[in-house]
């Protein structure tokens, strides 16, 4: 029996409180005696784990998950709210690239992370980040509270189990005080565009766009609302696949437009017609260099140079037969995901047909699903495929690129938003920022109810948790409390970050919400408490409940745990 | 690698207070990086400015005066010092000139925020004011600008000189400038006159000769020989001009393939039957009156073969093989031809005429030259020449920036003094807007206006003279309401620079402003490194 070593490697994110049993072979003597006793004794279990293995029990594996969960919560607590920092992200991978940003999935989901509890918290953010797209920081935050708070009452020896049942109870309570506060404009057009406005002003505010957030929040509006419109029949609908988003450098912020159509990044063929009008458009996904025999190992056998040439005519005129079937199909504008060689493309080019060559995977979807064709690899039935349509194709210049615009497009809610920026990195980010924005919106046309924002949210719930408190006997009403301190830890991390007094600022939001229907929130830009109906500070309802709901049952699930078992490492098998 | 294993270890402690103040160490540490990139192409800025040598890791040598280029080459690891970078590529993509201003102007702003730091005051408040304090800039600089019309070419020609001056080919700036201004105007589309693709002026590098030599060619200039394997014709008047991108060799196919040779009779038959499809080819090139072929490179098989070289030569056509792929669409356009992808659609109506095409010794190689082009498109080509290789880069990149700064006249038609007037100006008059302002806000303003001083006195700093003096005196002369005074750096002293004919693009001066604000203000917003995955 060879010795294995005790030590096991130092792990990030675990705290030095916390000691694990290594379960190893390297034994002492007075182990091996007390095994040996123990054994005798008729209830000793043989190694329960492999070698490597470690588990965590009770105290210390809740006291495991706490500190992972907190540490990643005041990880991202910086950058909540208005006046949120930044971070960098830099990745060690080949190039060190660098990002920049501020949108909390992005910043979790790119970290090295070995704590279990600590991943349960990514994992939230990024369901939020997928099912409403904002409050990503938020979830986190709220979560990481809710945890902090527990272990005070854990160690007051409350049972998680109280603390759980308690933090139901608040939850439950929390949203049907939000839900009687919603305010819901869906009947009234105007009032539920400026709803809109609101709101998506209100999350860009946060990111790199708050500067031209008024240019932006119009864009993201006139794009979602485009949706909605054209897809009156089924309501709602929050397709974003339509609204496409074109990056380019150079330029500010400012310049970025929306556009009504679809925008392609690729160049139009030479001598090709550079506008056309009233266009067929076929999108198709075929071979244009050669249609290559693909039985392995064709080859074939001539005895002579004529030959050659002849099979070489062959090729050719098999490639002069698909271009005419192509052609045949009546279109006047050819899309095609792979190369078209110089051969077809002049073929095309006298044709007058514009061909677009080498259109990248994403870019030839979207533009079957704009103009309303479907992508073809074969030719034989014209009948068959249908073709895209559109009012003009043309060739527009975009700082200094040429890019292909494709305008009428078949499905009216088509358009893209092109952003300009001064660098890569304020691209990407004003990308994730519009994102963000546009996942609210299409979130709040499905589910139009709309609440107060800047803190004031957590200030209701906070307010109907502490009287629900107030009212709960027993050990629960703690738990419940601490849920109203949690939420409260929202609004305070928004006036620090912005470099105010929270204590001050957080008393006086509670002094002016023991006024019934109050409105106020937190005002970062005079730094005081401010009427959030006044300053137009809106946030989407799904939102706000995503956030309790997911943060909540995060928690609750790191409090349950009361061991963790880390499975020994998968080994590499060592190379003969 | 130390800052990793740091992150690592500190995330997991819970105190806010020491969070709080590694967050103070983060920022200071990106700020004193990105200074550092500032401070080290600050000597290069001005028409005095000095040259950096760059040796890069394949060991060729680049001498430059081009912040972009400089910046590029430095391979910079520290993130926040990466961003300086990217701004100023930036400044290269939106203006192409004043690459190395934006960087001394975000060098000298984030001088400033550090001791509005320290102060006490928060960053996002120092930002916010910073942004303000940008967008009254452009106001004030806006008011400044003269407007200039493209028929005005003599403005154009000055301002394309003032940014040369700076330049190793500054003594040059009378040739090269007049130049850029004609290239960048014979391209520009009546059609639509506020955009110019300067893809459509080409620039062709030919080592020899003197930057005296540089001239612009109206038509196309090759950096080829001629192929005449057998003697062809090097010069051809009234040219009939076909580009191929087929190959005249002989046939391959798609599918493999292999002939097989029994006999010696086979063996001959087959070299015969090369023979004649090649000729048979060139005959339906002759066919159609073409005498010059552009042959389109290949990487499946020779373009030309010896034989068929021999065969184009006996038929008088002149062959210039190897044409990038790239470089068709220019061809086309400049020649108003189409490409010919297979021989079977040789038409007399796809080729383009001109009235000389000749092939001409320079230097130590030969170039080839399409002159008297009927129809041309819209583009030129400059043929740069230099003494050595490192003359020859930097005056393409010089020659890059001046066109570059005509263009920007075209996109946006305002001229602006040069010689530090506008920083100075816009120094004094924020300086006097941030009196009226109240708070943090004033207090950064004024840092703002500040600043803004480092472009004067870092221009007088570099021509030798005494930046305190100039700086003390350019504000005085300001104040008494001389907004175009600046420095003159030829006579090494203060005087009306617009008269002097240092003007530069409006774009160049804003573009550097706003985007020296943006990058600031992203690096001030930054609290933490994050190493990722």
């Amino acid at each position: 029996m060879k010795p294995t070593p005790t030590t096991c490697s130092p792990k990030i994110h675990q705290p030095q409180t916390t000691s694990t049993r290594t379960v190893s072979r390297g034994r002492t003597q007075s182990e091996i005696e007390e095994e040996w006793l123990a054994r005798s004794a008729g209830i000793q279990v043989e190694r329960l784990f492999k070698d490597e293995a470690t588990e965590e029990k009770g105290e210390r594996a809740r006291m495991a998950s706490f500190v992972g969960a907190m540490a990643i919560a005041d990880l991202v607590k910086t950058t909540l709210g208005p006046k949120g920092m930044d971070k960098i992200l830099q990745s060690t991978g080949r190039g060190h690239s660098v990002t920049v940003t501020n949108d909390g999935a992005t910043i979790l989901k790119s970290l090295h992370i070995d704590n279990p509890a600590a991943k349960v918290l990514i994992d939230i953010s990024k369901v939020q980040d997928d099912e409403v797209g904002d409050g990503t920081t938020s979830v986190v935050v709220l979560a990481g509270e809710l945890l902090r708070e527990a272990e005070k009452l854990v160690a007051t020896k409350i049972h998680p189990m109280t603390i759980i049942s308690g933090y139901r109870m608040a939850a439950d309570c929390a949203r049907s005080a939000l839900l009687e506060r919603v305010m819901d404009n869906k009947e009234d057009a105007e009032k539920f565009r400026s709803d809109l406005m609101k709101i998506a002003m209100t999350t860009l505010s946060s990111k790199i766009l708050s500067q031209d957030k008024e240019h932006f929040a119009t864009l993201a509006v006139d794009a979602v609302m485009r949706l909605k419109v054209s897809s009156s029949l089924y309501f709602g609908s929050t397709n974003l696949e339509s609204i496409q988003i074109i990056k380019k450098a150079g330029g500010s912020l400012k310049d970025s437009f929306l556009d009504e159509g679809f925008i392609l990044d690729k160049k139009i063929g030479l001598g090709q017609p550079k506008r056309i009008e009233n266009a067929n458009i076929l999108v198709a996904n075929t071979a244009m260099d050669t249609d290559k025999v693909k039985i392995y190992g064709a080859r074939v056998r001539v005895d002579s140079m004529a030959k050659v040439a002849q099979i070489e005519g062959a090729e050719k005129e098999k490639m002069r037969e698909k271009v005419q079937k192509i052609i045949g199909h009546g279109i006047n504008c050819f899309v095609n995901r792979q190369l078209i060689y110089n051969f077809p493309e002049e073929l095309f080019a006298d044709a007058g047909i514009l061909a677009i060559e080498h259109a990248d995977f994403d870019g030839i979807e979207r533009l079957a699903l704009v103009t309303g064709g479907e992508i073809a690899s074969t030719f034989d039935n014209p009948e068959s495929v249908k073709l895209g349509h559109c009012k003009l194709i043309e060739e527009i210049m975009i700082g200094e690129d040429k890019l292909i615009h494709f305008s009428g497009v078949e499905m009216g809610q088509a358009c893209t938003i092109v952003l300009r920026g001064a660098s890569f990195h304020v691209l990407d980010e004003a990308e994730r920022s519009l994102h963000d924005a546009l996942c609210v919106l299409s979130q709040t046309v499905n589910d139009s109810r709309v609440l107060l924002g800047g803190g004031w949210p957590e200030m209701v719930m906070a307010k109907a948790v502490d009287e629900l408190a107030r009212k709960t006997p027993g050990k629960k009403s703690h738990a419940i409390d601490a849920f109203s301190r949690a939420l409260l830890a929202i609004p305070t991390t928004i006036a620090d970050n912005a470099g105010l007094d929270s204590a001050e600022l957080i008393a006086q939001l509670r002094a002016e919400h023991h006024k019934e229907n109050s409105n106020a929130g937190i005002d970062v830009i005079t730094g005081s408490v401010g009427d959030m109906g006044e300053l137009g500070i809106s946030e989407a309802f799904k939102v706000k409940q995503a956030v309790l709901l997911s943060a909540t049952e995060a928690a609750e699930m790191i409090l349950r745990v009361d061991e963790i078992i880390t499975c020994a490492p998968r080994r590499r098998e060592d190379r003969m | 690698m130390a800052a990793m294993t740091a992150t690592a270890s500190r995330s997991s402690k819970t105190e806010s207070y020491v969070d709080n103040k590694r967050k103070d160490d983060i920022r200071m540490a990106n700020i004193k990086s990105a200074r550092s990139v500032a401070d080290a192409v600050r000597t290069s800025l001005g028409p005095k400015g000095m040259d950096k040598m760059i040796s890069t890791a394949s060991g060729e040598v680049i001498i430059t005066n081009d912040g972009a280029t400089i910046l590029n080459k430095m391979e910079v690891l520290q993130p926040a010092a990466k961003m300086l970078v990217e701004l100023s590529k930036s400044q290269d993509v939106v203006a192409g000139d004043g690459t190395t201003t934006v960087v001394v102007i975000a060098g000298a702003l984030l001088k400033q925020c550090q001791t509005l730091l320290h102060a006490g005051i928060h960053p996002t408040v120092v930002s916010d004011s910073l942004h303000k304090a940008s967008v009254k800039a452009i106001d004030i600089l806006t008011a400044m600008a003269v407007p200039v019309e493209l028929s005005d070419r003599e403005s154009l020609v000055k301002s394309a000189s003032t940014s040369l001056n700076s330049k190793v080919v500054s003594q040059y700036s009378t040739l090269l400038a007049p130049l850029a201004v004609d290239s960048v105007l014979s391209v520009v589309d009546p059609a639509k006159p506020d955009l110019v693709d300067l893809r459509d002026v080409k620039i062709v590098k030919k080592l020899g000769g003197t930057v005296d030599d540089t001239e612009l060619v109206k038509g196309l200039v090759f950096d080829k020989k001629v192929s005449h394997a057998a003697g062809g014709p090097t010069r051809i008047e009234n040219a009939k001009i076909a580009v191929i991108q087929f190959q005249i060799s002989p046939p391959k196919t798609d599918i493999e393939q292999s002939i097989v040779v029994s006999d010696y009779t086979q063996m001959d038959r087959i070299l015969k039957e090369e023979r004649t499809y090649i000729l048979g080819m060139i005959k339906k090139i002759k066919a159609t009156g073409c005498n010059v072929l552009l042959i389109q490179k290949s990487i499946l098989r020779d373009a030309v073969t010896d034989l068929s070289l021999h065969y184009l030569a006996k038929a008088k056509i002149l062959v210039i093989k190897d044409v990038e792929r790239d470089d068709i669409e220019f061809i086309t356009k400049t020649l108003n031809c189409l490409p010919i992808a297979n021989i079977e659609h040789f038409r007399a109506e796809k080729l383009g005429y001109a009235d000389m095409v000749e092939e001409v010794s320079l230097g130590d190689g030969k170039i080839v030259r399409v002159t008297g082009i009927k129809d041309m498109g819209r583009t030129t080509t400059v043929l740069v020449r230099g003494s050595n290789l490192l003359v020859l880069d930097e005056a393409e990149r010089s020659l890059h920036d001046a066109l570059c700064v005509v263009r920007c006249l075209v996109n946006k038609k305002f001229l602006i003094a040069g010689g530090g007037a506008p920083e100075i100006e816009l120094s004094r008059q924020l300086g006097a807007w941030s009196k009226v302002l109240q708070g943090m806000e004033s207090f950064c303003v004024r840092s703002f206006a500040e600043a803004l001083e480092v472009i004067p006195y870092t221009l007088a700093e570099n021509a030798g003279l005494n930046p305190i003096a100039i700086v003390t005196e350019l504000r005085n002369r300001h104040a008494q309401g001389e907004i175009n005074a600046g420095i003159n750096v030829r006579k090494g002293q203060i005087t009306n620079i617009l008269e002097e004919n240092v003007v530069q693009p409006l774009l160049v001066s804003t573009s550097a402003i706003t985007l020296a604000t943006e990058c600031v203000r992203m690096i001030l917003k930054i609290d933490d490194i994050v190493t990722v995955r």
